[in-house]
């Protein structure tokens, strides 16, 4: 069992994935617990603060599924390199 | 003295104690210092001011440290030069250049923000200091820390160009190249920062560092006569900059140095890299991450951090943002060396550029009193200019071969 990881994103959803439940299938695909913080969705827009708890390998899995999918996914810092 | 009460959550509004942390445990929000003013009030007047050293300690109560200052010394307090020569160029009434450039000792705006943070991490008691950057904020934590005896640990791109590689090493920190890409780099250095108890300056001491900037708000306050400008155009990355240039003007206001604050602030980006002036341009919130693709590469944040905060104060103020071309940065390098005598990096090349572009829009008036905050300098940059500058006049060591060439320079119309 490898060691279990917390990673806090931002998910920006694209106007066509707002309804569509991306986030719920991915963390029962890849095992990967989503604790969401702050959230916000209007018509055309949806963003959300969480943080994703699961391996290492489950986790680069589960991001890169929702990346495939046109979600953005950040570091919620920002970018640190200035 | 103690002035701060604490910091408290953008988002959420929640407080926390004075800690090296810098997010919210409930909603993942940004927190930011908070201060008392009424007791700053009492303390801070413009004659205690303007008896103190000429550095941006002069400010110290509306910085979030508890004792004296002990980094950075001789930091701030950059000229504010009348641009006479080049408001006449440009067509306008009153033109004024912050000159960062000339910051002690690394020649950018960052002396400030490290200043602050390095004084607060010798608070907090750490006796090791970190980064992550690709230029001048490296430049800045490694000799503000070598001054002030700490370790330094220092993570750049592998891929970062050798003269900016110099400039850090010859500090001698801890100098880690990592082998990746951009967004890899930046997942590491924010896991490193959680498990090392080090002072990463742009992720754990973030809420103290940032408040530095706000030093260039307050001189410029200060440099005007206790004054404010009509606008004032400030370069955009993670969007920090400008936040806090106008919370200075809006502190100063809460703690009675000024009146009335109807200052205009006016964000400056690279095309290549306008996440900030894009979503202002669309009349939204949302901030779009982008992949860079600019020569200012002092400003090339494509998930800017502070963003919607920048956003904010813009659309506050009553200011707006844009973004200009490679080509027009530098253009403006040059026109700002010409004209004002003054070399900037390509920070600056954006800020000029966009200056000239609002005026061309009609959304700075000529008429108004402008501050361009020009945040570092070109020394740092001066590849960017490789095969773009004015030529050079070759000569054999003889009267002649001048005269010739001087008979050249006058048929071109120099002087
Ligand atoms: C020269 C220069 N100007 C301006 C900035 C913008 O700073 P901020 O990230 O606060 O927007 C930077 C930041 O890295 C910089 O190096
Ligand atoms: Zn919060």
């Amino acid at each position: 069992m490898s060691e279990v990881k917390k990673l806090r994103v931002r998910l920006t959803f694209p106007q066509e994935l707002i309804k569509e439940p991306v986030l719920f299938r991915m963390a029962k695909k890849y095992d990967v617990m989503p604790n969401i913080r702050r959230a916000r969705v209007t018509d055309t827009f949806g963003e959300m603060i969480l943080e994703l708890e699961g391996t290492e390998t489950n986790l680069q899995q589960g991001i890169n599924s929702l990346r495939e999918q046109g979600v953005v996914v950040e570091l919620i810092e920002g970018d640190i390199i200035e | 003295m103690k002035y701060v009460k604490g910091l408290k959550c953008r988002e959420c509004g929640r407080e926390y104690p004075v800690e090296p942390i810098y997010v919210c445990e409930f909603c993942f929000g940004p927190l930011e210092a908070i201060y008392d003013y009424g007791k700053i009030k009492r303390a801070l007047t413009r004659k205690t001011i303007e008896k103190r050293p000429k550095t941006l300690w002069r400010y110290k109560e509306l910085l979030p440290i508890d004792g004296e200052p002990q980094v950075g010394l001789s930091s701030g307090f950059t000229p504010l030069v009348k641009a006479d020569i080049l408001a006449k160029y440009l067509g306008v009434k009153e033109l004024y250049i912050k000159d960062d450039t000339v910051n002690h000792p690394t020649l950018s705006f960052k002396d400030r923000v490290v200043a602050v943070a390095l004084t607060k991490a010798k608070e907090f008691g750490f006796d090791t200091v970190a980064c992550a950057s690709t230029g001048n904020l490296a430049h800045a934590v490694s000799a503000h820390g070598a001054k002030s005896g700490f370790n330094r640990f220092i993570f750049i791109p592998a891929s970062l160009e050798q003269s900016k590689i110099t400039a850090s090493i010859v500090y001698e920190p801890n100098l880690v190249a990592v082998d990746g890409n951009y967004d890899d780099v930046n997942r590491l250095c924010s896991e490193i920062a959680n498990k090392y108890r080090w002072a990463f300056v742009n992720i754990n001491i973030r809420p103290f560092y940032a408040e530095g900037s706000k030093t260039i708000g307050f001189e410029i306050v200060e440099q005007l006569g206790w004054d404010t400008p009509d606008s004032i155009v400030v370069p955009c990355a993670s969007g920090s900059l400008l936040t806090k240039v106008w919370k200075a003007l809006k502190e100063f206001k809460e703690i009675g140095i000024l009146k009335e604050v109807e200052t205009k602030i006016y964000g400056a980006q690279a095309t290549g890299c306008s996440p900030i002036s894009t979503a202002f341009k669309q009349g939204t919130d949302v901030i779009r991450p982008v992949k860079p693709n600019t020569v200012a590469k002092s400003l090339a944040i494509g998930n800017p951090a502070d963003g919607f905060y920048a956003l904010q104060a813009v659309r506050e103020s009553g200011g707006a943002m844009e973004d200009v071309s490679d080509e027009e940065i530098i253009d403006a390098i040059k026109l700002l060396a010409k004209t004002e005598g003054i070399f900037a990096e390509t920070a600056g090349g954006v800020t000029l550029a966009t200056y000239i572009k609002l005026l061309k829009e009609g959304k700075i008036d000529k008429k108004d009193c402008t501050v361009l905050c020009i945040t570092g300098n070109g020394l740092k940059t001066a590849e960017v200019l490789d095969g773009k500058t004015a030529e050079v006049y070759h000569i054999k060591p003889n009267l002649a071969s001048f005269e010739e060439a001087l008979s050249m320079i006058k048929q071109k119309g120099g002087k």
